[in-house]
């Protein structure tokens, strides 16, 4: 199955994993680290808003995080999409 | 007139760093998208950095970014990435050729001006890191008007020139004068490369006051903990500060009564003593004139 | 329900706790009654030896039955293999239901979650960490738990609040009339200042030790007329989690540039002078703080008076550098601590009552000048939490917090501003332990915020010029911009915990958790 990576769990960063699904199922977001219980809700959206802004309709994501801010958690997920689909330089 | 005493290199692909390397007052900031971005992860540094700085929120540090080598295939999606996002400089590794500097010169103003960013702002550092970089220093210095100051290698350098590491830097006394001089005779900043052991404040003391003494006006630095020494040293003692200031009174007051000549201590003093005191002021923290800034 | 001096809403009795007494201001309680008194026990010289056998022989010689409260200290700190054997020696009596009342837990007493489990263990005063932290977060106590301060602990014994029916004291040294020390001995931990009023007040005293001397012992601290029993073992604890070796003051650049900006603010104020006295904590930022005050103390010929709280070989250092005249030591944390206790008469052993109890003649955090502490969360108000983490498990206890905060005349937090994504300067704290009107400064990475109260710091730290002034609102709302809107903690309406200030009001109660 298709699947690319991005990220560190270094302080303040997250690995962002992606992977392949079924056309038409739809973006599913599986998260966990300590951010997750307070910032649950704002991570999920900035992962959806940066999916939807690279054009991406279905896909998996699970994200390990230590601590990352939106910022950083928004890169990630754009580097793993790119790497996903091998285009590698925005 | 900008400080430039220390620089300090955060990791492109380091969050923590790039979010918060500021708070530590360096002069400035090197965002590096080079030597310490592995290969496999320059795309997603990139992003990083672009993001980062697209935030903009560095204190007063000086932004600049290390680009990749123009002899790789980086370079052109690093500054076509960082340029539009207004920094003041980039920081070109490697560079042996001023034809190089001329060519970047022109990438660099087709983007500013797609971009919106005024001709000519981002300015260039060049990183000399051979034997042919540093020989060709000062035409290097001068082959664009961006160039702000030329930097010699460490490592890289002691490579090229096919020596080791010694426990003073025997190696790299020459290519430093060298840079020294030609920096000056350019009309650019010399500004010293990293020193490696972050453990050892006493040898970077050493080396600094070194730098410092052949003309260099600051150094790289890889750790927050060595901004402190090396601001130190590059810090006006009481004694230089209350001379500096001595000068720039009197050369306010001969500008106030309208008097060409500058006397401080019963001696005529010219331009550029004045502009040096000026300088010293700066680098004390003080604004000319002996406010605080 | 009443809304409290510090903002909370506090009800009026809570299940479990029973009456509350409100907090009104951090010197607002005026002292009710006299020192609790002990029963009167005799002895006589028919009887010249103490030791029992074993645990099991103490436990019933002292009369413990299920039901009653029993208490340790927590000199022996992660080393500590007494809480353990104690409460596993009752379970097996059948002995249940019991309050346990230690000075604070560690990470190796998560061996009692069985015994709460099975109910050996009904509830517990006293600090809760780890394992049996999120237990009591989640309901696993059928009746809160109670934190107190180090100061606020003794006051509720010495005032009868809180009756210990047996102490068993850890001591790594004692004779077979019941002297007892920690300053010498395999598990020598150095000053036994938490044990004192247990061994006062306590019905009964019971010392469990694992180095049995001639009598009598050498370096007395606590002395034989208040030692009911004692037990030898072969070991109390293991040496390696009792003291450190050395601890070594941080070199991480983010933790040095927030122990600097403190340093800086301590220089700007008067109390940066001879004489100066002043405590700090063990590690991290709090020890980086004392290294630079120290440099400067070095260059500018200051000459301290005393150092105070948790000893480490750093103060030792600095009093033998003659920085300090006296150590006062409530707590030694680590080998050069324990040896300078022993050897130094200028280097004291204090009692928590003498240390941090308000309603005494006058305790040591009272004559201190300045103390460095750390927090989990500040407020705009603020207000300190160090109980409670950002997911609204009560996972710390109070410690020395709220008696060095209200005794110091500059009280420093330090703390990043962030941890991770997890905001330190917030809004409003999620538990308030020590209230801001006894707080000074808040310094972190992006500067330091001085209370509006403090005028007098606010001008000093402007003259000096080299202090990064901000505002707590600017704190707070640089944190909510680097980290983005917080989802509230959700919780039952059940209360799990309760914050007692150090004068027996209670300032704060902490929830249940929301099952996930």
């Amino acid at each position: 199955m298709k699947t690319a990576q991005a990220g560190t769990l270094e302080s303040m960063d997250c690995i962002v994993t992606v992977t392949e699904t079924e056309k038409g199922r739809g973006i599913s977001i599986v998260m966990e680290g300590a951010s997750v219980v307070r910032f649950g809700e704002a991570m999920l959206k900035a992962t959806k808003d940066t999916l939807k802004g690279l054009g991406v309709r279905d896909m998996a994501v699970s994200i390990q995080d230590n601590g990352a801010g939106d910022l950083v958690l928004k890169a990630r997920v754009e580097a793993a999409v790119r790497r996903f689909t091998g285009v590698r330089t925005p | 007139m900008r400080l430039r005493r220390t620089k300090l290199y955060l990791p492109g692909n380091n969050p923590n760093m790039l979010l918060r390397g500021h708070l530590f007052n360096p002069d400035g900031v090197i965002l590096d998208l080079e030597d310490a971005v592995a290969m496999s992860e320059k795309d997603a540094a990139r992003i990083l950095v672009r993001d980062v700085l697209k935030r903009g929120d560095f204190g007063d540090c000086e932004v600049t970014v290390r680009i990749n080598g123009m002899d790789t295939e980086y370079w052109k999606a690093d500054i076509e990435t960082v340029v539009p996002c207004g920094i003041d400089g980039i920081r070109i590794p490697k560079v042996e050729d001023p034809k190089d500097i001329a060519l970047m010169d022109e990438a660099l103003s087709h983007i500013e001006s797609n971009a919106r960013i005024p001709v000519g702002r981002t300015l260039i550092f060049c990183l000399l890191e051979t034997a042919l970089g540093v020989w060709r220093a000062f035409d290097i210095a001068r082959a664009s008007k961006r160039v702000a100051a030329i930097c010699p290698g460490g490592e890289d350098l002691r490579a090229d020139l096919k020596t080791t590491r010694s426990e003073n830097s025997e190696e790299l006394i020459g290519p430093r004068r060298m840079i020294a001089l030609a920096a000056h005779a350019a009309g650019v900043d010399a500004l010293d490369t990293v020193y490696a052991d972050i453990t050892d404040d006493a040898g970077l003391r050493r080396e600094t006051e070194w730098v410092k003494q052949l003309g260099f006006q600051g150094k790289s630095v890889i750790h927050p903990n060595q901004i402190p020494v090396v601001h130190e040293v590059f810090t006006p003692t009481a004694k230089e500060i209350e001379q500096a200031k001595k000068i720039v009174e009197a050369a306010a007051e001969a500008a106030a009564r309208g008097l060409g000549a500058v006397q401080v201590d019963g001696r005529m003093v010219d331009k550029p003593v004045v502009k040096r005191a000026e300088y010293t002021l700066q680098r004390a923290g003080l604004k000319a004139g002996g406010e605080k800034a | 329900m009443t809304i409290n001096a510090a903002g909370r809403n506090v009800p009026d009795t809570i299940p479990g706790y029973g009456e509350v007494r409100h907090f009104k201001g951090h010197d607002r309680r005026p002292p009710e009654g006299c020192r609790f008194g002990k029963k009167n026990r005799a002895a006589f010289n028919t009887r010249r030896d103490k030791t029992l056998p074993d645990l099991k022989a103490a436990i019933s010689a002292s009369g413990l039955k299920s039901g009653m409260t029993v208490s340790f200290h927590h000199h022996l700190r992660d080393g500590d293999y007494v809480v353990n054997a104690v409460i596993d020696a009752c379970a097996e009596m059948g002995i249940r239901d019991l309050v346990i009342f230690p000075t604070a837990l560690f990470k190796v007493h998560k061996h009692l979650t069985k015994h709460i489990q099975n109910g050996v263990i009904r509830q517990i005063m006293g600090s809760v960490n780890g394992p049996i932290g999120q237990l009591a977060s989640e309901g696993g106590f059928s009746v809160p738990v109670v934190l107190r301060s180090h100061g606020g602990r003794p006051r509720a014994v010495t005032s009868g609040d809180v009756v210990i029916d047996v102490a068993f004291i850890a001591a790594p040294t004692a004779d077979n009339y019941g002297n007892l020390t920690g300053a010498v001995g395999r598990s020598a931990c150095g000053s036994l200042g938490y044990a004192h009023s247990d061994a006062h007040y306590a019905q009964c005293v019971v010392a469990v030790t694992d180095n049995l001397v001639n009598y009598p012992a050498p370096c007395i601290q606590i002395p034989q007329f208040f030692v009911d029993f004692v037990v030898p073992v072969d070991k109390i604890g293991d040496p390696a989690g009792i003291v450190s070796g050395t601890t070594r003051v941080t070199r991480d650049p983010m933790r040095l540039l927030i122990a600097r900006n403190a340093a800086k603010l301590i220089e700007a104020t008067p109390y940066f002078k001879d004489g100066i006295s002043f405590q700090t904590g063990a590690g991290g930022i709090s020890l980086a703080v004392a290294a630079y005050v120290r440099e400067a103390m070095r260059e500018r010929g200051i000459k301290g008076s005393f150092g105070l709280g948790g000893i480490t070989e750093f103060f030792v250092d600095m009093m033998k550098e003659g920085l300090f005249e006296r150590l006062l030591d409530v707590q030694s944390f680590d080998l050069a601590a324990v040896k300078s206790i022993a050897e130094n008469t200028n280097h004291v052993e204090i009692s928590a009552d003498w240390y941090a109890n308000p309603w005494n003649a006058g305790c040591a955090v009272n004559m201190l000048d300045t103390v460095v502490l750390g927090a989990t969360e500040v407020d705009r108000d603020f207000n300190v939490n160090v109980n409670t983490e950002a997911d609204g498990a009560m996972l710390h206890g109070i410690g020395g917090h709220q008696d060095t905060a209200a005794g110091a005349q500059l009280t420093i937090i330090t703390t990043p501003l962030l941890r991770g994504r997890i905001p330190c300067a917030v809004d409003s704290v999620y538990t308030v332990s020590t209230p801001g009107e006894v707080v000074d400064a808040v310094v972190t990475e992006f500067g330091v915020a001085l209370n509006p109260r403090r005028q007098d710091l606010i001008d000093a730290a402007r003259e000096a010029g080299d202090v990064p002034l901000v505002t707590m609102d600017e704190l707070v709302e640089k944190a909510q911009e680097l980290t983005g809107p917080m989802t509230p903690v959700e919780t039952e309406d059940r209360i799990i915990g309760v914050v007692e200030y150090r004068d027996g009001t209670v300032i704060d109660v902490v929830k249940q958790l929301k099952k996930k």
